[in-house]
């Protein structure tokens, strides 16, 4: 196996230096059409994309994108920058809507829900579907209230409820121990790998089905991200986690599913140990590799 | 070989090349640093000097009055009865009981002239007027009268100033007949005016006699004068003193154990006793009496050293009754002779132990007591200017120099409540000059203050909702495009000159509001309504035309809505008054309410104001808001918040720092604006927090007064103590704002 990835590589290299100047672009000729879906196998779906496009402006942003996202799964974008993958991990809980240029077309169901749908109450959908920020985003209040936020929203002010919430909750993002004897600081006082699980808790408080990950350990510390990866394997036992990384190691150890995107285009999606180690597409293993990104 | 030192001039030449842009840089560095240092510094040694300066003209006001050494020589001889200086503080004057009135220099003591007063019969009694006029008289033993002024002439022989004092017969050489029947004057009190003359007096035995004076002009010239007395209700008690005001309304018959008869004289024909009040403890007794100047209020000296100042006050039924006013820190011994200032409300006291002391009677403010002689003080003399006494002791004459620029100034005269003359009660009051000497200066800034706030106040009740949800709509839920349009607009209605806004509002607005005067108050009220009912009624439409309209263009749709109420509330304005308000609200206001209704008041002052600090208010905020981090609102939203719940949880917690200081420094501008306040209040001082009332504030005070107080006068320095009061209250406003700020900051400041 491993031989045969490294005459491909050589193959490639050699075909690169003898034939035209190499250029980062994927020749789309040695892809095929449909973008490969992975084999779920025995998974129920949680997510599940069909014919999506997306556009700012003119500029269209992801091309029919089909995708199918695994329950309880961690899943994982990977892609170079500017590829789309952000964008469609917003296009799960509509934070494209607040860009003011973003239109979409095709379908997104959640659970068999499509939550494309204008009718839809999108702080509802958001409720089910968190999402954590690339740069820890904690508000100006106490570490408690931080938590709690999300409860408030939904009008639940009972004192009993909120503290086993936050307490669960910080448990939940392994922040538990650290911030137990000080809850009413106030949360900006945390280190960034400390405010990155805060924002964990933040999320996982009001109990969503999905999590949405962009880029989550990428403003960190190897030890905070260490601490991160560690979480996300724990939560993805309650949770359906789809993630968004630069980090392919780091697509490696905490995802199950992987996706590939490149120029808004899937081109491939499958079980990360197969997509890592032996990609059905050229691009995919150009990337991997390390060739362009 | 050459390559190589070729190649090694090259490096020497990079180097050097080097050298020079670093020394380059060097100095760019460092001429930067010192440039913004001095910059930096510059600043704020402008505003420390600013500062300084208002400090340098406040400082002398808050300075205690000084005595320069005096001098102490032979007094003339005879009985001395009444002392008093010129002007210029180099002749003054004795005139005894004998009827001579001797002139000295006051250099050195030496006469210049005695002259006797040609009296027909023995003096027995004798009365001065108000000091100013330097009239005073002599009752004599026939029941007549005679009455002199002494006056100085300036002349300037070989042009050295050369004062002669003349002694003149303002009512002729003839004694006035006040007594019909011929009994001794034995008190006698005068004032001689224009074209009348009164002259009262105590008879030997006891009877109280008034004679008018009046001016017969003849058409051949010269002319007399004509004569009426009468005899008045005898008064109370024993009479040791009589004193009639310089107006020649009312007369005071006051016995040594303290009882006052008040007398009203104003209608010669009909004089009437008022009252008699006793002004005294039991034990203590009168011991001096005198008018302060302007001849409204009464000084009290008693045995026990006190003083105090009386004087009628009028109640609701319009009757006068004489009212103890306020006392002053005693002297150690008996009061033994009051002097007087001519042009203020000061006056000095001296005592049986050769005390000296300097009062204040609006302030009520003991300015500075001195032991100036080692016997009893019986006659005190102030110069004209308040500048130097004349003291007459057993030691002899004293004389001394007073440097007592502002005695008018103390706490409560500024802050207080102050009970000025003719007042019923006290009160706050700024009203700082007058065309006449007599009156009363009154510089409470307390009533100016409060304009100010008042002013601010509405000003920022109008401004401040406005301004904070103009900016929060347009930071957080405009369209870009619309907001890069709204934003400079508004930003260029500060540089709107608050001059053109002044009158507009007071040529203008004021007018209008008072002719549509129910039309603005609905206007008011319906255009926040008519906003919240057009959103309302926006939900109803169907979607498809909902839709046409881009996200965050919706407030464009206002814009004709706010017309049309504006135009509504206008048009039902004169039917409202007709069919609420008996088609005159104003009158209504009045008479239903009790509210007085101004044209210029702190409604329009609000509406102006409120619009000129609208602009500086709104940008600050709308920064603040526009700066919260997009990802706090994204990790608002994110947790399922609606963008309400995210503005009101998140946005403006996390901009509240920035809205905070926006208010403030609209509240300071607001505080020390000047043209619109100046131009649309009425500019009158008045205590009333009524919206339909108008307000001096102290910035528009300094600006009306300014121009027209005199260099280095009292007046002059109290309006750079306002402008130093404002500059003090904007430095605490600002330094309050900003450790305020600071906290919020530390608190809700995000990354």
């Amino acid at each position: 196996m491993a031989s045969d990835i490294l005459n491909t590589a050589i193959a490639d290299l050699e075909h690169s230096m003898s034939e035209e100047p190499r250029t980062h672009a994927i020749d789309f000729s040695r892809l095929e059409r449909p973008a490969a879906s992975a084999d779920l196998g025995q998974e129920e779906t949680c997510l599940e994309t069909r014919n999506l496009d997306l556009y700012y402006g003119d500029k269209q942003a992801l091309k029919q994108i089909n995708l199918r996202i695994p329950e309880k799964r961690v899943s994982a974008f990977i892609g170079p920058s500017g590829c789309g993958k952000s964008t469609l991990l917003r296009c799960f809980n509509r934070m494209n809507d607040l860009v003011d240029s973003c239109r979409m077309e095709g379908e997104i169901l959640l659970r068999g829900q499509d939550i494309t749908r204008a009718s839809l109450d999108v702080a509802d959908l958001r409720r089910n579907v968190g999402m954590v920020f690339q740069k820890p985003n904690p508000f100006p209040k106490s570490i408690y209230e931080n938590v709690a936020y999300g409860l408030r929203l939904q009008g639940i002010n009972e004192r009993r409820t909120l503290d086993e919430a936050v307490e669960r909750a910080l448990h939940r993002a392994a922040l538990w121990e650290e911030v137990a004897d000080r809850l009413d600081d106030n949360a900006l006082g945390l280190s960034g790998g400390q405010q990155q699980r805060l924002v964990i808790a933040r999320a996982v408080a009001i109990e969503p089905e999905v999590l949405l990950l962009d880029e989550p350990a990428s403003a960190l510390d190897p030890i905070s991200t260490l601490k991160i990866e560690e979480l996300i394997t724990e939560l993805k036992e309650n949770y359906t986690i789809l993630i968004v990384t630069h980090n392919m190691q780091q697509a490696a150890r905490v995802s199950d599913y992987t996706a590939f995107l490149y120029l808004g285009e899937l081109i491939e999606f499958g079980d990360t140990n197969t997509l890592f180690t032996n990609p059905g597409r050229k691009a995919t293993e150009d990337y991997i590799t390390g060739r362009y990104g | 070989m050459s390559t190589d030192t070729k190649e090694h001039d090259a490096r020497l030449e990079r180097a050097f090349a080097n050298q020079a842009r670093k020394r380059w840089r060097r100095i760019k560095d460092l001429l930067a640093r010192n440039a913004i240092g001095f910059g930096g510094v510059a600043v704020i040694l402008a505003i420390v000097l600013i500062f300084f300066y208002l400090l340098l003209i406040v400082f002398p006001l808050f300075q205690p009055a000084k005595l320069e050494s005096g001098r102490t020589f032979t007094a003339p001889a005879g009985t001395p009865l009444l002392l008093a200086m010129e002007e210029q503080r180099e002749v003054g004057m004795l005139a005894t009981a004998g009827g001579e009135v001797e002139f000295f220099r006051i250099r050195d003591g030496s006469p210049i002239a005695r002259i006797a007063v040609e009296l027909p019969a023995t003096p027995t009694g004798f009365g001065a007027g108000e000091d100013r006029t330097g009239i005073f008289g002599y009752g004599l033993a026939n029941g007549q009268a005679i009455v002199v002024r002494h006056r100085y002439q300036v002349t300037f022989p070989n042009d050295k100033r050369l004062i002669s004092p003349v002694l003149e017969y303002p009512l002729g050489e003839e004694p006035v007949e006040v007594d019909p029947q011929s009994d001794a004057l034995r008190l006698l009190t005068l004032q001689v005016a224009e074209d009348t003359a009164a002259i009262a007096a105590i008879t030997d035995d006891g009877r109280l006699v008034l004679a008018n004076l009046e001016k017969q002009e003849s058409l051949l010239g010269g002319g007399g004068w004509n004569l009426s007395s009468r005899e008045l209700l005898p008064p109370q008690g024993d009479i040791a003193f009589l004193l009639m005001d310089k107006d020649q309304r009312e007369l005071y018959a006051v016995t040594r154990d303290g009882h006052i008869n008040y007398y009203d004289i104003s209608n010669p024909a009909d004089p009437k006793r008022v009252e008699t009040v006793r002004a005294l403890p039991e034990g203590s007794e009168i011991s001096a009496l005198h008018f302060l100047t302007g001849g409204i209020s009464l000084l009290v000296g008693g045995t026990d050293g006190s003083i105090a100042q009386w004087f009628p006050v009028r109640d609701d039924n319009n009757e006068y009754s004489l009212k103890r006013v306020r006392g002053f820190d005693p002297l150690p011994g008996a009061v033994q002779a009051f002097a007087p200032e001519y042009n203020r409300k000061g006056f000095l006291a001296a005592d049986d132990q050769g005390n000296l002391g300097i009062y204040h009677s609006t302030a009520g403010r003991t300015v500075l007591v001195r032991k100036v002689a080692n016997s009893g003080i019986s006659q005190l003399g102030v110069a004209p200017r308040a500048d130097a006494y004349l003291a007459l002791s057993a030691d002899g004459l004293r004389f001394q120099r007073i440097h007592n620029e502002h005695p008018e100034i103390s706490w409560s005269s500024l802050w207080g409540k102050v009970w000025y003359e003719s007042h019923a009660e006290p009160e706050y009051l700024w009203q700082s000059s007058s065309a006449d000497n007599d009156f009363e200066p009154k510089f409470s800034l307390t009533p100016l203050t409060f304009g100010t706030l008042k002013a601010a106040f509405f000003a920022m009740l109008f401004a401040v909702p406005l301004a904070i949800m103009g900016a929060i709509y347009t930071a957080y839920f405009m369209a870009p495009p619309m907001r890069q349009v709204v934003k400079p607009v508004i930003e260029i209605m500060e540089a709107l000159p608050t001059v053109i806004l002044g009158f507009l509002a007071g040529l203008w607005l004021a007018p209008f509001a008072e002719v549509y005067l129910p039309g603005v108050v609905m206007l008011l009220l319906a255009l926040p309504l008519g906003v919240l009912v057009a959103a309302w009624l926006w939900r109803f439409l169907p979607g498809s035309l909902r839709r046409h309209i881009p996200d965050g263009w919706q407030a464009a749709l206002l814009i004709p809505v706010l017309c049309l109420i504006g135009w509504g509330a206008i048009a039902l304005s004169q039917p409202v008054e007709l069919w609420f308000f008996g088609g005159d609200i104003r009158k209504w206001l009045t008479a239903e309410m009790g509210i007085s209704y101004d044209q210029r008041n702190a409604l329009v002052v609000g509406l102006a104001m409120g619009f000129a600090v609208i602009p500086t208010i709104f940008s600050i905020a709308e920064d603040a808001i526009f700066g919260v981090p997009s990802h706090l609102t994204q990790g608002s939203l994110a947790l399922g918040a609606t963008p309400w719940q995210t503005l009101a949880r998140v946005v403006i917690l996390t901009a509240s720092p920035g809205i905070f200081s926006a208010v403030m420094i609209g509240l300071g501008r607001a505080v020390g604006e000047t043209m619109i306040v100046l131009m649309a209040t009425g500019n009158t001082p008045v205590m009333d927090f009524s919206i339909f009332q108008g307000m001096r504030t102290l910035s528009a005070n300094i600006a009306v007064e300014m121009p027209e107080s005199e260099v280095a006068s009292t007046h002059y320095r109290i309006l750079f103590l306002a402008g130093l009061v404002l500059f003090m209250a904007t430095f605490v406003f600002n330094t309050l704002a900003e450790v305020v700020r600071q906290r919020l900051r530390v608190k809700y400041s995000s990354l």
